[in-house]
């Protein structure tokens, strides 16, 4: 196996762990943890494409910056979303927060 | 790749699953975090190996410094313990669901990598830093601004989400 497949098959097994992990969790922070993971292995993905075949290697590693940016932005709103739930519901557990209106 | 570069490669990847793990199967929240920072780490060395030390860089300065940190207060801002939401046992048909919906998407993009294997070469290439920054600065200074839009509306909707108003209490 060439090298830029074994960082892809890396890639793809954090995309696994994160996607498993969003739907077995409870909760919005763990949700958010598993979230953050798959970004993780995004970002390898496209490093890894970058660096090791004929594309332009300066821009796979700014579009992975550019990743970690919107990450950072969507942990910020996240942080927010988890707070105002709490506050008004009393708890981040998912099967409290799944009716829309009551 | 060497011996050397197998092996690193070999303990990174390790290093990754066994945080992966942790992150998404711990009981306490704050054990699945200290799980998604190792996972953090191990990218950042999968950097280091891609020869992108920059990266390598960012990815503990923004994750490791600031995304963690963030997740951390919003473990403590709900009550996220051990004795939490996330401590009840799990169901196997959840777990049985949970492990569907990673492995499939994941298998099948995999099939595909393995059968169409890209064109690869031996070792990555090198993008010196000042050929970053003028990047940055030049060709792609649009994405550079609104990646800062992006995080300054971000902020502020964070800010006005959690505003609590004192004359409606």
């Amino acid at each position: 196996m060439s090298a830029l497949t074994l960082y892809q098959l890396v890639a793809l097994m954090l995309l696994a762990i994160g996607l498993y992990g969003i739907v077995q969790r409870r909760t919005l922070v763990g949700m958010l943890i598993s979230v953050e993971l798959m970004l993780n292995g995004a970002g390898l993905s496209i490093v890894a494409a970058a660096q090791l075949t004929e594309a332009n290697a300066m821009l796979g590693q700014l579009g992975t910056l550019l990743v970690m940016g919107l990450a950072a932005a969507e942990a910020t709103l996240v942080l927010a979303i988890i707070v105002v739930v709490s506050r008004r519901f009393g708890t981040t557990e998912l099967s409290a927060l799944s009716t829309l209106k009551e | 790749m060497e011996i050397l570069a197998k092996l690193a490669f070999t303990i990174y990847a390790v290093i990754i699953l066994g945080g992966g793990l942790v992150a998404v199967s711990a009981k306490s929240l704050v054990r699945s975090l200290v799980g998604l920072i190792v996972t953090f780490f191990g990218v950042s060395g999968m950097y280091l190996l891609l020869n992108t030390p920059f990266l390598a860089f960012m990815q503990m300065l923004i994750y490791v410094g600031a995304v963690c940190v963030l997740v951390f207060f919003a473990v403590m801002l709900t009550r996220a313990d051990g004795q939490g939401e996330e401590a009840a046992p799990i169901t196997a048909k959840r777990r049985l669901y949970a492990l569907a919906a990673g492995l499939l998407p994941a298998g099948g993009l995999a099939l595909v990598l393995v059968k169409h294997p890209g064109i690869s070469k031996i070792l990555p290439e090198e993008v010196p830093l000042p050929a970053l920054g003028s990047g940055l600065l030049e060709q792609y200074s649009l994405n550079f601004e609104l990646i800062s839009l992006v995080l300054l509306v971000a902020m502020s909707g964070a800010v006005l989400l959690t505003w609590e108003r004192k004359e409606k209490k």
